[in-house]
């Protein structure tokens, strides 16, 4: 597709995705303008124009960049929900989703807390047996699960950020908040009082108090924020060159 | 190679007609964008201009509100996207067509007015 009017449909796609078009949309937009094009050509090499008049007039009657682009922009519908809602969407949204995670993650403990510990008080206590049996492997897997979450949620929202062309402020907002929220949440687990029952697993977002605390967090949520945003920032980086370029 | 600059479009056209052509055109039959930007031109007798790739957000707009359907066919070896009017499309054809009736008889009174003060005077 590109290569019909390589000029041509990279800015058309840049402007559209930031002016807030969704993706799809454009996606969309741009394999029909190339149909569009091609049947254009083909019908201006049958008048008996060369292939580069024939190039030339078929841009010409599908239109200039600016007219196709407000010609999409105008339609409202079209815009993305991170065009039209960015405080939710980089407000709520990260926090909602890492929520989730740590939901999966607590269901993942609790599953294999019966299955594996039914008898221990705590699913965090030493646990005997070889490093590659199946309860130990179960649980790194889980505690690697929760360590990364945060990471994982940041580079989503790095991806919907870079997909989207959108101001780098929003992409920053998500992160903080995510890397506060990875920073102070903590798991507790307990056995309930009724002798047999089923383990009690919460989660609390601590606010530090103690010196060493607030700095531990800090670093903690220094370290997450550093590596969600590795990948986007490298993007970023790739970006400016190939505009440079 | 000449530079060859877009074709001028007529503003009108992007006054809520495009809507209006876009369904009275596929109320017979199916197309896909090129057919109907053709199809404009030649039954307007090149009197409706528009930058032909504009036809797309129309089209894609009246297919979000379930005006239009699509679908992808392939056609001597070529995949299109083949647009017809649903139920809902019909009647806002209806409503469209009525409503751009009655503007056009509005104004075509107005312009019998003008063209009889100028006469009287």
């Amino acid at each position: 597709m590109a290569q019909l009017f390589p000029e041509l449909f990279p800015e058309l796609r840049e402007r559209l995705l930031r002016a807030g078009v969704a993706p799809r949309h454009v996606r969309r937009y741009l394999s029909e303008l190339a149909d569009h094009f091609t049947d254009l050509k083909a019908e201006e090499e049958r008048a008996g124009r060369s292939g580069a008049e024939a190039e030339a007039a078929a841009r010409a009657r599908l239109g200039a960049v600016d007219e196709l682009a407000r010609a999409m922009v105008e339609q409202r519908q079209f815009r993305s929900w991170c065009a039209r809602a960015p405080r939710a969407m980089f407000g709520v949204g990260p926090l909602l989703f890492l929520a989730a995670a740590y939901f999966l993650a607590c269901l993942y403990l609790w599953f294999g807390w019966r299955v594996f510990l039914p008898g221990a008080d705590t699913p965090f206590g030493e646990r005997n047996g070889s490093m590659y049996d199946l309860a130990n492997i179960y649980f790194q897997a889980g505690k690697y699960y929760y360590i990364c979450a945060p990471v994982l949620v940041g580079w989503g929202i790095g991806l919907l950020a870079a997909r989207q062309r959108l101001k780098a402020v929003w992409h920053t907002v998500a992160l903080l908040l995510i890397a506060w929220m990875g920073a102070t949440a903590q798991i507790q687990a307990s056995r309930t009082a009724v002798p047999g029952g089923l383990g009690h697993i919460s989660m609390k977002f601590f606010v530090p108090g103690a010196e060493a605390q607030v700095v531990g967090g800090l670093v903690h949520a220094l370290v997450i924020f550093s590596l969600a945003a590795l990948p986007y920032v490298i993007w970023r980086l790739n970006q400016g060159d190939a505009r440079s370029a | 190679m000449p530079a060859m600059a877009p074709r001028e479009s007529n503003p009108n056209f992007m006054n809520g007609v495009p809507e209006l052509l876009i369904l009275r055109l596929l109320q017979e039959e199916e197309m896909y964008g090129y057919e109907i930007v053709q199809a404009i031109r030649s039954r307007s007798e090149a009197v409706i201009k528009v930058g032909e790739g504009v036809v797309y957000p129309v089209l894609h707009g009246l297919e979000q509100e379930g005006a239009l359907k699509s679908r992808r066919k392939t056609v001597n070896g070529r995949s299109r996207i083949y647009y017809s009017v649903t139920a809902a499309g019909a009647q806002r054809l209806v409503e469209l067509a009525s409503a751009w009736g009655s503007l056009a008889t509005a104004i075509q009174k107005m312009l019998t007015g003008v063209q009889h003060g100028a006469a009287i005077s």
